[in-house]
């Protein structure tokens, strides 16, 4: 239980690390690049999917899970 | 023989049910949700490109993101820790994520709102029509988020929630990332393109 507790933890730093690095990334490319549509959609898309999948756990959706 | 043991099963295991069915709601909220943010986008992108002023304040665009990537965290933390029954940890990260939201909603508010006409982006024309729609519109989603994780707080601290049962939580939780999702693309749209 608490092995898992931490495992999920875990995962929180990580992603959250790479939710930094995606909007430090996002912030230089606006400044460094002048048509940066496209960049700042995939940055935004990117962004987006970990917090879909790895926050809200949408995969609880086809895969059932109940309550702990 | 068979009507009889569908009817066992549906009797054995109506909360997981239960909480599927609710799972599959919420996430038909968040696609209507979905559709209404999308109307805002396009419209800004429709009437203005890619263009957008140079005066708006990058500093305090990035910090306000930054404030609310940082309570989508605490937030998920806060769900992690009641599914492992540690209420003052999910007490703790709840709290945590309610003040990111309030300094969020304040930064919006107090902060970027009266700044934004003094730099000419005014409500009632050109590029001010989007921002001050789109980020209207989000600001009262997080007014709404902030309140409902206040009212689970407020039921935590009553210890209404346990490993065994915490849709409350993980509801009101999903809710708040949703809204972050919303902000993850409104900042590109209104403050980096």
């Amino acid at each position: 239980m608490e092995a898992k507790k931490a495992a999920k933890l875990r995962l929180g730093w990580i992603v959250i690390g790479i939710l930094a690095v995606l909007t430090a990334v996002e912030f230089w490319v606006a400044i460094a690049i002048n048509s940066a549509l496209l960049y700042l959609a995939v940055l935004a898309l990117a962004k987006a999917a970990l917090i879909v999948q790895y926050f809200m756990h949408v995969n609880q959706l086809w895969h059932k899970e109940g309550h702990e | 023989m068979s009507t009889a043991t569908t009817h066992t099963s549906a009797v054995v295991h109506p909360e997981y049910d239960r909480l599927a069915l609710n799972r599959f709601g919420l996430w038909l909220f968040f696609f209507s949700e979905s559709l209404i943010f999308l109307i805002l986008l396009l419209t800004r992108f429709y009437l203005f490109g890619t263009s957008r002023p140079e005066e708006l304040n990058q500093t305090l665009g990035l910090a306000i993101t930054v404030i609310l990537l940082l309570s989508s965290f605490t937030a998920y933390r806060a769900e992690t820790a009641i599914a492992h029954d540690d209420r003052p940890q999910f007490l703790r990260n709840l709290l945590a994520t309610i003040l990111l939201g309030t300094l969020f909603l304040l930064g919006v508010v107090l902060v970027e709102w009266p700044e934004a006409p003094r730099l000419g982006i005014v409500p009632q024309e050109g590029f001010g029509i989007a921002f001050f729609s789109m980020t209207g519109m989000h600001a009262f989603h997080v007014l709404s988020g902030v309140l409902l994780l206040l009212m689970v707080y407020l039921n935590g601290r009553r210890g209404a929630y346990s490993s065994d049962s915490y849709w409350g939580v993980e509801a009101s939780i999903k809710y708040w990332h949703f809204v972050d999702v919303v902000w993850v693309f409104f900042y590109p749209a209104l403050y980096l393109l």
